[in-house]
């Protein structure tokens, strides 16, 4: 059950390899299995690599889900 | 707004001297997706799962959507059900041979392209509710095995190639335990699942998070289906032997999609209808059995929702991963912590993992 959290690409990098952020947090991942990559692209990862691309209003929808889904799980652990 | 998931399990390993004294697991957290979908159309949450899961969508999207069907009565024709097989082993397929290198080993360029190709080519095979026209699906079949040609896996003869890249892989593989402890032959099957899903839909959250029958937990995934056509008298496995299993598997799942003549392996996808408005779902997915249940009200809303998923099973906290590592005798030093997480990787989870070791006595 991994959860698809969206991250952007906010730099590319030589080998393959991006700095994302994921809600805010920067992290380096391969982009191996990515094609025609561009800063401000969003990408699904999973551990350390980017599996697939995904347009912006795709990535805002699941963010605000994943948010939804969160602020619920905190108020059943509250 | 910060994300409050923990994406992530995390595994302690308790030594006593060169002996794995204990194994701690601490689960990830799961999305309390009842909370959310409670009331809503059943359908609502359909186009939500391939937008949450990131691996095995598919499977996912194939388990609810059957798992509601029986809940309202109704069984896809013959034709459909085929398609949503077809698109789970492609899923599988890709997944099984994404998880070669994601997080385990060098991704050079020629096997990035040939991974490339293989998920390309594994789109074209049709949704979940529609297969892909003859001619689409027979290019796609043919880009699947040039690209699993590349990296040395032959479908003929569900192996791969020696002098090839995962030949080497395999036979470089560090994941030796000095000694690992024998292990009971214990493993989930189709004929689980009605258990399985009565439980789900029963215990809630309380089940999914940590399942078992009457006390059993068994192991699920390629290592699982490799036993079960093999019957195997154990259920322990070195990585490598692992990984030998899920190429083959790779190799065999490229050949049903080429023939498909014959059923791959039962239950694929199977689905239960547990009372009025109750349904349940199994797909057989990379790394295992997924399961879905599904209450719906009078009018077709959700009135409760679950889904048990295969990392649940093997890395259960006295699950498949634990029994092979408690006992088990490490080399000294950074060669037997390689080995142990040569191994935890071996069950591939579907989230990352963080692995350390403590001396027992110390904590």
């Amino acid at each position: 059950m991994c959860l698809a959290i969206p991250a952007e690409v906010t730099k590319l990098l030589p080998d393959e390899m991006a700095i994302v952020s994921i809600d805010g947090v920067s992290k380096e991942i391969s982009v191996a299995l990515i094609e025609d990559l561009a800063v401000g692209d969003y990408v699904i990862i999973h551990v350390g690599y980017a599996l697939t691309k995904i347009d912006p209003e795709e990535a805002r929808r699941t963010l605000e889900l994943l948010r939804e889904l969160s602020a619920a799980g905190e108020g059943a652990a509250s | 707004m910060s994300l409050s998931f923990r994406n992530e399990i995390d595994i302690t390993v308790w030594l006593a001297g060169a002996t794995i004294a204990d194994v701690a697991i601490k689960p990830r957290s799961r999305p309390p997706l009842t909370r959310l979908f409670a009331g809503k159309p059943a359908a609502s949450l359909l186009p939500v799962l391939p937008r949450l899961f990131s691996l095995c969508s598919v499977a996912h999207q194939v388990a609810y959507l059957s798992a509601m069907e029986a809940a309202q009565g109704r069984e896809p024709a013959p034709a459909r059900l085929r398609s949503r097989i077809t698109a789970v082993i492609g899923e599988r397929l890709t997944e099984l041979l994404r998880g070669l290198f994601v997080g385990r080993a060098a991704l050079d360029g020629t096997s990035a392209a040939a991974v490339r190709a293989v998920m390309q080519a594994s789109a074209l095979l049709g949704g979940v509710d529609e297969a892909a026209p003859e001619a689409l699906h027979c290019e796609a079949i043919a880009q699947i095995r040039t690209a699993l040609g590349a990296l040395g896996i032959s479908s003929e003869a569900a192996a791969f190639e020696p002098g090839s890249a995962l030949a080497a892989s395999v036979a470089g593989c560090s994941g030796k335990l000095v000694a690992q402890p024998v292990v009971e032959p214990s493993f989930l099957t189709l004929a689980d699942d009605i258990e399985i899903v009565a439980r789900l839909l029963a215990d809630g959250a309380a089940y999914s998070d940590a399942p078992d029958l009457c006390g059993r937990i068994p192991e699920t995934g390629v290592w699982a289906r490799s036993a079960r056509r093999k019957e195997m008298s154990s259920s322990s496995g070195d990585p490598a032997a692992r990984l030998k299993a899920r190429i083959a598997e790779i190799g065999q799942l490229c050949a049903w999609l080429d023939h498909g003549a014959t059923d791959l392996e039962e239950g694929v996808v199977a689905s239960y209808r547990l009372g009025a408005g109750k349904g349940a779902a199994a797909v057989e997915c990379a790394r295992g059995r997924l399961y879905h249940a599904v209450a719906l009200d009078g009018e077709g809303r959700i009135v409760n929702f679950e889904f048990l998923a295969p990392t649940e099973w093997n890395f259960h906290a006295h699950g498949p991963l634990v029994r092979n590592l408690k006992g088990a005798t490490l080399a000294a030093g950074r060669q037997g912590q390689d080995a142990v997480r040569a191994l935890v990787g071996s069950f591939d989870p579907c989230v990352g993992f963080s692995l350390g070791f403590r001396e027992a006595g110390h904590a």
